[in-house]
């Protein structure tokens, strides 16, 4: 034994001989509390992910190989397959055809209880690189489901879940105009003016920088500009955001493309606010 | 100057216990943490809309101070550590940091002095940097701004300073939500370490000089965020294995205050703090469920409350429950768990306590399993083994979380989903695969994680990338 492995030796003499002045040994953890996610999970033992969303994944080549790469996160299989397709097919095509299957299924997976975070962001940042190339091989924009702003407060630095959000967002197809974080109240109102979108979002953490929203909400409204404003963050919540016109309370990013699917429907904000535990479930 | 650990304080694991701690802090307004009872923390955020100028937000802070110290006359506290994270507004104006800052300290003085109350108001500034501002995070108007909020702060006469500094979340933010384990790694345990060593030395300077304690830091902005992320038992954002193993490169990261010159009470958010006061022996604040459901609900329930030795609400909003405004309800229900640890310390009963604390949370989750007291301690050992290094250090105490995790999963205490036990088994691999030495892995790091956005390796002093 060297030094360190008899320091351990002593240590791990010392663990072992340590009794709490409660005993373990008499005590039924199950009688105290139950997780409840292995039971979930035992439920769905036999589910193969794969198959479940089989009928949605296209059965040819290149879009099979393609959407399967978007699915699992594999973005080098993913270029090398879109590459190839951007030969013979056009740019839209690969998206609509190739790419977006895969994303959708695992988007699927996701609102079914059966995937994770991690398997969503890595299928979205594949589809996000592989729709960055293209834009940049074709010079141009890939057409999108409609323009949304993003923001975080004035005053605000803390962007996680924005950048949660936005990932949900693109990769979901919408186009998405980043404001950044800390992000004056005048310069969100613009930036609606001039861009037009189809929705807004912002998200804060404090209670003294959430108040930024409702005075974006009242600029946007004594412009006529009438669309669903989606807050979020830390200490955002629907006492507040319902105080005020436009604002919708969002809990969870994944509800992002939810909201932004039923302002494309044609809802209003007041329609969105009041059935949005339907739209958008956390 | 940093003064790394390089041996544990605590000798023996089952010497750490709520209320005690090795190296007991003394302020004004007789104010002692950690020298044999518990004492409990309110902070609540102000009400949306008294930012808007001076005058009414100053007069919030009035009113709530009040409304605490009259609470506690009302319920017969005899101690209580009042913390006013700032606001952004308030780091960034001067005025509004030293201001707020007299108001509460001149009514903590008299309640002090016509009642004999203990009071400890804290100022926790806000990290308030930003990266992409031109002079990054060591040299920009807002890093000034941030600093000059310390002085202000205390030199209005709070009994403590902290902060929850934010080096490398820039990195951490991006790899939490996709599970990369190395990732998190270097954003925490070497970004984050190297920030803390940056800025800490400079707080305890003004804080010193003004006779104000320098109290701590967390990883809030970090470890916290995985916590946030992993949520309750059914949600599926970020594995609760992981979270666990996260919080023990916090450790390794959030002891670099102490080894600065901090010297207690340990800020709240930092969950890891048991492990802290294991290595060091300096007193912690904690914060759990049952203290602090109005700001977090985790799965740690009970267990932090076994360790530590002032007992957080962690944040509330201000506003009116049937009970009265949150300031009192939140004190009264810290107050009141202070005072059961308080009365098992007078009963000579603490330790019955302690593990009762311990066990009501322990298997419930990995996430309170790793800071359960033994486990703290035997993180605290491994962070010391490998002291002078803010990067082995990390990697190693990330390692014994998920030992610990796997022992207790081995031995069938701990139920992990097969998801919790993959992504344990995915991590322990790439942590065990990680080389040894630091310079590597930072410059392989600032070549694979060199397009995150904000990430500039010269924040960290590291010119040369």
């Amino acid at each position: 034994m060297n030094g360190r492995e008899i320091g351990w030796a002593i240590i791990e003499g010392m663990i072992a001989g340590m009794r709490p002045s409660v005993k373990e040994e008499v005590m039924d953890f199950e009688k105290i509390y139950t997780r409840y996610n292995v039971l979930e999970e035992e439920k769905k033992a036999g589910l193969k992910p794969e198959a479940l969303i089989k009928d949605m994944m296209p059965s040819e080549d290149p879009w099979k190989t393609m959407a399967y790469a978007v699915f699992r996160g594999d973005t080098d299989t993913a270029l090398n397959e879109l590459k190839i397709a951007l030969e013979k097919y056009k740019p839209q095509e690969v998206v609509d055809k190739g790419l977006a299957p895969g994303m959708n299924a695992v988007t699927k997976l996701y609102d079914d209880g059966v995937y994770y975070l991690p398997q969503v962001m890595l299928s979205a940042d594949t589809m996000n690189t592989a729709i960055q190339y293209m834009e940049q091989t074709i010079g141009g924009k890939i057409e999108k489901k409609g323009k949304i702003v993003m923001h975080t407060a004035e005053g605000d630095i803390h962007d996680l879940g924005k950048n949660l959000a936005k990932v949900f967002l693109v990769s979901s197809g919408w186009d998405v105009i980043d404001l950044g974080r800390d992000v004056p109240v005048d310069d969100v109102v613009k930036a609606v003016e001039e861009i037009k979108p189809l929705m807004v979002t912002g998200t804060a953490l404090m209670t003294t920088t959430m108040t930024a929203f409702p005075k974006i909400a009242k600029k946007l409204k004594e412009k006529g500009i009438e669309i669903p404003f989606i807050c979020g963050g830390g200490a955002v919540n629907e006492d507040f955001i319902d105080t005020f016109d436009l604002g919708i309370i969002a809990k969870k990013a994944h509800q992002g493309p939810k909201y932004a699917e039923a302002a494309l429907k044609g809802m209003s904000w007041e329609e969105i606010r009041k059935k949005r535990h339907e739209i958008a479930p956390i | 100057m940093i003064k790394r650990y390089t041996s544990m304080e605590y000798k023996n694991p089952d010497d750490l216990v709520f209320g005690k701690a090795l190296y007991p802090v003394s302020g004004r307004f007789g104010i002692n943490i950690g020298a044999g009872f518990v004492v409990p923390e309110i902070k609540v955020a102000p009400k949306p809309g008294t930012e808007k100028d001076l005058e009414t937000f100053v007069e919030h802070h009035k009113e709530i101070t009040t409304e605490v110290l009259d609470i506690c006359l009302q319920l017969g506290y005899k101690n209580i550590m009042i913390e006013q994270e700032h606001v952004f507004q308030q780091t960034l104006n001067p005025d509004y940091a030293y201001e707020t800052a007299l108001a509460q300290v001149e009514i903590a003085e008299k309640y002090h002095d016509e009642y004999g109350i203990g009071v400890l108001i804290e100022h926790t500034i806000a990290d308030i940097r930003k990266e992409e501002e031109e002079g990054g995070i060591r040299g920009s108007d807002r890093t000034h701004r941030m600093f000059d909020a310390f002085e202000q702060s205390s030199s209005a006469g709070v009994g403590s300073v902290a902060i929850e500094t934010i080096g490398g979340k820039e990195i951490s933010d991006y790899t939490i939500g996709r599970g990369d384990i190395k990732g998190t790694l270097f954003g925490i345990g070497v970004c984050g370490s190297e920030d803390m060593a940056w800025v800490w030395p400079q707080i305890v300077k003004i804080a010193t000089k003004h006779g104000t304690i320098p109290a701590g830091d967390t990883d809030c902005s970090q470890a916290n965020t995985a916590m946030f992320l992993a949520g309750g038992l059914m949600d599926r954002e970020v594995s609760h294995t992981v979270a666990a193993v996260i919080r023990a490169i916090a450790a390794a990261k959030s002891l670099v205050a102490v080894e600065a010159g901090a010297i207690g009470p340990l800020k709240d958010c930092g969950y890891e703090n048991p492990i802290v006061k294991a290595i060091t022996g300096v007193p912690i604040c904690i914060e759990c469920t049952s203290i602090c459901a109005c700001a977090h609900i985790e799965v740690m329930g009970n267990l932090n409350r076994a360790t530590g030795d002032v007992y957080s609400n962690e944040a509330v909003e201000y506003h009116q429950e049937f009970g009265g405004s949150t300031a009192e309800v939140w004190t009264a229900v810290t107050g009141n768990a202070a005072d059961l640890s308080n009365t098992a310390l007078q009963a000579r009963q603490e330790k019955i306590l302690r593990d009762l604390l311990t066990y009501s949370d322990m298997y419930r989750d990995p996430q309170g399993l790793v800071l359960a007291w033994p486990n703290a301690w035997r993180i605290g050992k491994v962070i010391t083994e490998y002291g002078n290094d803010p990067y082995l250090r990390s990697k190693y105490a990330a390692i014994e979380a998920g030992n610990i995790i796997m022992e207790a999963y081995e031995n069938k205490k701990l139920k992990l989903s097969r998801w919790e036990l993959d992504t344990l088994n995915k991590a322990m691999e790439i942590l065990n695969s990680l080389t040894d030495d630091a310079d590597k892995f930072i410059e392989d790091c600032i070549k694979e994680y060199k397009n995150i956005p904000l990430f500039d390796p010269k924040n960290y002093g590291w010119t040369g990338a």
